[in-house]
């Protein structure tokens, strides 16, 4: 840029400090949110895998059979495989301890008596400090904890350590410490290793194991072994490379990327109205000055390259703010993120924090640029047009605003109805990339029409805020309408920030109806116990002798006894569910959405036929009577489809076996969840105390139906707590626009509101008028931003949720949200305006009407 | 006589890097009725003197006095008051409000006083019809001509019909001939209701309508007719 050019605008930036730092928070903000999602979403994906690579240790093959473990005899056959180096067996369980109090666990059962060649980086000479490897083995209390959680608690050898266990709490001794690398490191050092035996009989494992860690011998490859491994074990039993298991963490985790990629591109999308909200207004400021430049001789190019270059100047300390805050933004992000995930997917991420990723930051500063300049493109083109003789005649002959046309409503309700119509009818198949532009589609059209709707909503505004407020209600909504450029950012940032709370609302509201419906059909039982406070429960199980003592108390009248675990279908993880089918049934009389009831039960009760949710059944593709092949530690299970429900736990789908068949398929016999119907008449509380009573020593959790319920409720709540972190931004981001809009829209009219003193008008009256003018804005942006929430819900309930989890639900408006919004927006509006309106109040009259 | 304004050793210095003294101790009294021109080269003061008068502008010392109050003693909101009610004022740039029609801009003052709409509306009718706008009623400013707009302005300051009616070169943002036309119209309402008139202008066959004939240089009153 020209030196002349560049003194006009350095002097502008002075003057216009405030402009200029809303702006470049406005850029930051955008750009923190983008860099915090890409980074929180790869700290989480290499989190999940270097979890697995250092429970791997050195193992190139993994053998695994899902939560329930597999047969020991297994590791046998496993050794006697050519090509075969090294196989150690492992146990993975994750323990709550009791002393110290709440912590969890994650205890490895390793064969500690072999020399551990696997984990020597581990166990390295002299690290491992197991002072006597004979005791430790010989004694089946023995414990090993890493450095770090013996530093935290203070553990010295010898002390004892309680945890939980299936047959109650148990004492423990610590005899050993290793590194806090490897293994160590995941899990934010909460490790331990037990001897394998020990470990077994301690968690209900006997007989049985999580995983076997295998090594190729140099002269066999490891996918010729991978291969010869396959041959040799049942289907049910996987054999991966270690970093493969990690493929299907990601996998599992996809919904909640695809949740956060949403979030990064609305941040951006709010960013660029900003940034085109506050170079609108430096035009609106500077277009006398810009006409008296092209009257002494500077063109059009110039012109356009001193709005571009400020544009990539704020770009560039916006990017490098958004940077910092992102890092910030991630941290916490990865938080709730990593609980979300252990809490639904029962993936443990490793606690190990994240690093800044230098291409991730490069290319976020690139897109902050790039929204900057894409973002002033329009104002620095109309810039550079600006006729300078309108310029340079009277000061009120300002150049007229683009007004309302005609078109361009066509063009944006042509958009909208196209997009509702094909989130409407179009195949659910195709794909989640080409079904986001639907959405696009809608929004699109929706700014298009943001001129119309400001005009009409300037038209209702006007009488009711004047019949309210007075003339300055009026003349707030003149200013308003008289603007539209500056009014169409403004809204438009609010509209799209809060669309994204009303759809996310409506979402997760539509989601608890329809799972509050499905809880209603398929859990009539009166009472739920269950093993884990969280979804999957992975950490602890009753034993089936709890579940029959239950079952024998006299108000019992039905009892289900339920295990969860998981089995791989069509390379997907599909949630599996053991019943009582019989007694399931009796508990749930409406459970069937399609399947005749009574076949449909004789043949599940007699486990000749597999009930499916109706989310697989969508998702794969599987009709009544289809028949479907489950692979089970001990062979291939094959059943046909006899009835379809809807089902909420898993978005990959649901099976439901008979418990039966299950335990003889699985030979696993633990429990996760026991359903009661007790005699009418029976006292919940006091019946609730008595099952307490029965299972003393066990580690459950009890609910009556209502409460499980509400406990499922809040389950949901936990799964959007990233989305409500997300709210909280939109708003936040939309609110900057706002308070960005009414600074401007105060040293712009400085004159007006000026000649509006001179007449007479009292301070307060012009503190009133710029309130107002906000609350105005506020309002069309809430009814904007509702009626496009309302759309984009429609698109996720329709869209989102059909294909990513296959689950059908219908759309609930979300009165509470929206009505709270209210009273949310016009606070947001009369705060941002309050500066502003003070500012305007205390204007120095004279110097505001002088000439220039 | 009944005087309306006084100045009594008025100064008002600006302090920017040069010390401006825009007005130097400056006595003065206009009676009621009576009609001012202030003459003098750019940046005599002539504006700061009329924004003294109108409390748009404060004295650095010495008092300004408006019906025998001290406007000192006014609070912004007293000030504010008397403007809307007592002072019509009248810019060169005519300062109406863009956004606003013709009969709008006139009737602000009104209603900023709480008059009804319909009420405020009928009375600015009227005064646009005196100065001979009632034909651009529903017009902004940018769509009418400088000469109108200033007719509009001038409406708009005798709403209230104040007593005093100052005007900042009303006709240096037009032609000679509509700048004719604006001074015959201040006359002839002048006659009607007896304003006080101070008229800054640069134009002296504006100024020989009026009684009074100031000149003013580096902040001082350094000649009259009297
Ligand atoms: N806000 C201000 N800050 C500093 N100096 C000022 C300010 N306003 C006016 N002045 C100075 O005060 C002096 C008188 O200004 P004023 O506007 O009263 O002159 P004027 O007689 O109205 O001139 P003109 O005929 O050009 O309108 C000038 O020298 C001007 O530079
Ligand atoms: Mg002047």
């Amino acid at each position: 840029m020209n030196s002349g050019l560049k003194l006009v605008t350095l002097r502008q930036w002075s003057r216009h400090k405030l402009r200029l730092s809303l702006t470049v928070l406005g850029i930051a903000l955008g750009v923190a949110v983008f860099f915090a999602v890409r980074t929180t979403n790869r700290t989480l994906v290499d989190s999940l895998n270097s979890t697995i690579e250092k429970l791997a240790g050195k193992a190139t093959l993994q053998i695994a059979a899902g939560d329930e473990g597999f047969p020991v005899d297994v590791l046998k056959t496993v050794r006697a495989t050519h090509g075969v180096e090294l196989a150690e067996p492992v146990t993975e369980t994750i323990a709550n301890t009791v002393e110290p109090a709440n912590e969890k666990l994650l205890i490895l059962g390793l064969d500690v008596g072999s020399d551990l060649k696997l984990y020597s980086d581990l166990f390295e000479e002299g690290d491992m400090a197991i002072k006597n490897p004979l005791a430790f083995t010989s004694r089946a209390d023995s414990i090993a904890v890493t450095r770090k959680f013996a530093d935290r608690f203070s553990l010295k050898d010898g002390d004892t350590l309680r945890l939980q266990t299936l047959t109650g709490e148990k004492t423990f001794t610590v005899r050993g410490v290793f590194r806090s690398e490897g293994s160590g490191e995941i899990f934010d050092g909460n490790v331990a290793v037990m001897d394998i035996a020990a470990a077994q009989s301690a968690f209900g494992k006997t007989g049985k194991l999580d995983r076997i860690d295998v090594m190729n011998s140099a002269d066999v490859p490891t996918d010729e072994l991978a291969a010869g491994l396959r041959s040799q074990l049942p289907a049910g039993i996987k054999v991966v490379r270690p970093n493969l298991r990690g493929q299907a963490l990601e996998n599992a985790v996809s919904s909640m990327h695809f949740g956060l990629t949403i979030m990064s591109f609305l941040a951006l999308t709010i960013c660029i109205f900003i940034i085109f909200n506050s170079f609108s207004i430096s035009l609106n400021q500077r277009w006398k000055e810009i006409g008296i430049l092209r009257a002494i001789g500077v063109d059009r190019g110039g012109i356009m390259r001193m709005f571009l270059t400020e544009a990539v100047v704020l770009g560039v300390i916006g990017s490098l703010l958004g940077i910092a805050g992102g890092v910030g933004l991630a941290r916490v992000a990865i938080i709730v993120v990593s609980r979300v995930t252990a809490t639904f997917y029962g993936a443990i991420t490793s606690g190990k924090a994240f690093s800044i990723d230098y291409v991730f930051a490069l290319e976020a500063v690139g897109i902050g640029i790039a929204t900057s300049i894409l973002a002033a493109w329009l104002p620095a083109r109309a810039a550079s047009h600006l006729r300078p003789v309108l310029a340079l005649t009277n000061i009120e002959t300002r150049q007229k605003e683009y007004g309302l046309n005609k078109i361009r409503i066509i063009i944006g309700v042509g958009f909208v109805i196209a997009g509702l119509l094909l989130v409407r009818y179009s195949r659910a198949g195709i794909g989640m990339n080409i079904q986001m532009f639907y959405f696009v589609f809608v929004q699109f059209g929706m700014i298009l029409l943001l001129p119309m709707f400001i005009r009409l909503g300037s038209k209702v505004l006007r009488p009711v805020l004047g019949k309210l407020f007075g003339i300055e209600g009026i003349i707030a909504v003149e200013t308003m309408a008289a603007a539209p450029r500056r009014t169409v950012s403004t809204v438009g940032a609010l509209m799209i920030g809060l669309s994204f709370v009303i759809a996310h609302a409506g979402f997760i509201q539509s989601q608890k109806a329809a799972l509050d419906h499905s809880l209603d059909k398929t859990l009539g039982a009166d009472f739920v116990l269950s093993s884990s406070n969280q979804l999957n429960a992975r950490t602890y199980h009753f034993s089936e002798a709890t579940a029959e003592r239950l079952a024998a108390l006299p108000e019992a009248t039905a009892t289900d006894v339920i295990s969860v675990s998981a089995v791989e279908l069509g390379g997907e993880e599909i949630s599996l569910m053991s019943h009582k089918m019989d007694a399931y049934f009796t508990m749930s009389p409406d459970l069937l959405d399609y399947g005749d009831p009574a076949p449909a039960r004789a043949a599940a009760v007699h486990g000749e036929g597999a009930l499916i949710s109706n989310n697989l059944s969508f998702r794969a593709n599987l009709k009544l009577g289809d028949r479907i092949r489950i692979d089970s530690p001990t062979g291939t299970l094959e059943l046909p489809i006899v009835g379809m429900f809807d089902y909420f736990r898993s978005e990959k789908g649901t099976i439901f076996i008979d418990r039966e068949l299950y335990k003889k398929y699985w030979n696993d016999s633990r429990v996760d969840y026991v359903f009661l119907n007790v005699k009418p008449g029976t006292d919940r509380g006091v019946f609730k105390q008595k099952i307490q009573d029965t299972i003393v020593g066990e580690q459950a959790f009890v609910y009556t139906h209502e409460e499980f319920k509400a406990w499922a409720s809040r389950l949901i709540d936990q799964f959007f707590a990233l989305t409500y972190l997300q709210m909280v931004i939109a708003i936040l981001v939309a609110a900057i626009g706002l308070v960005n809009t009414m600074v401007i829209s105060v040293s712009e009219r400085r004159r007006e509101l000026g000649i509006f003193r001179a007449i007479g008008g009292l301070r307060r009256q012009v503190a009133k008028m710029v309130m107002l003018e906000a609350v105005a804005i506020g309002l069309i942006g809430l009814f904007t931003g509702v009626i496009t929430g309302l759309f984009s819900a429609y698109f996720l309930v329709n869209t989102a949720a059909k294909v990513v989890a296959g689950f059908t639900i219908n759309l609930v408006f979300p009165y509470s949200i929206t009505l709270m919004s209210i009273p949310l927006v016009l606070a947001v509006a009369a705060l941002s305006a309050f500066f502003p309106a003070f500012n305007a109040a205390r204007i120095r009259i004279a110097e505001a009407i002088g000439y220039e | 006589m009944d005087r309306i304004i006084r100045f009594a050793g008025v100064t008002k210095r600006y302090e920017t890097e040069d010390r401006v003294v825009a007005i130097d101790s400056v006595d003065l009294e206009i009676s009621r009725g009576e009609r001012v021109a202030i003459m003098g080269p750019s940046g005599s003061g002539k504006s700061t003197l009329l924004n003294l008068i109108s409390g748009l502008d404060e004295p650095t010392s010495g008092t300004v006095f408006f019906e025998d109050r001290a406007l000192s003693e006014m609070n912004d909101n007293e000030l504010t008051l008397m403007r809307r009610k007592k002072i019509g004022l009248i810019f060169q740039t005519f300062n109406l409000l863009p956004t606003l029609t013709a009969t709008e801009n006139v009737s602000l003052p009104l209603r900023l006083d709480g008059m009804r709409r319909r009420t405020a509306n009928a009375r600015a009718v009227e005064l646009l019809t005196r100065v001979g706008l009632n034909e651009r009623l529903t017009h902004r400013p940018d769509e009418l001509s400088g000469g109108e707009r200033q007719r509009i302005a001038i409406a708009r300051s005798l709403v209230f019909n104040p007593p005093v009616l100052l005007a900042d070169e009303p006709t240096g943002n037009l032609d000679s001939h509509t700048g004719a036309d604006i001074i015959e119209l201040l006359d002839k309402l002048h006659d009607e209701f007896q304003t006080t008139v101070v008229l800054v202008t640069h134009n002296s066959s504006a100024a020989e309508h009026c009684e009074r004939r100031f000149t003013m240089l580096d902040g001082k009153i350094v000649s009259s007719n009297e």
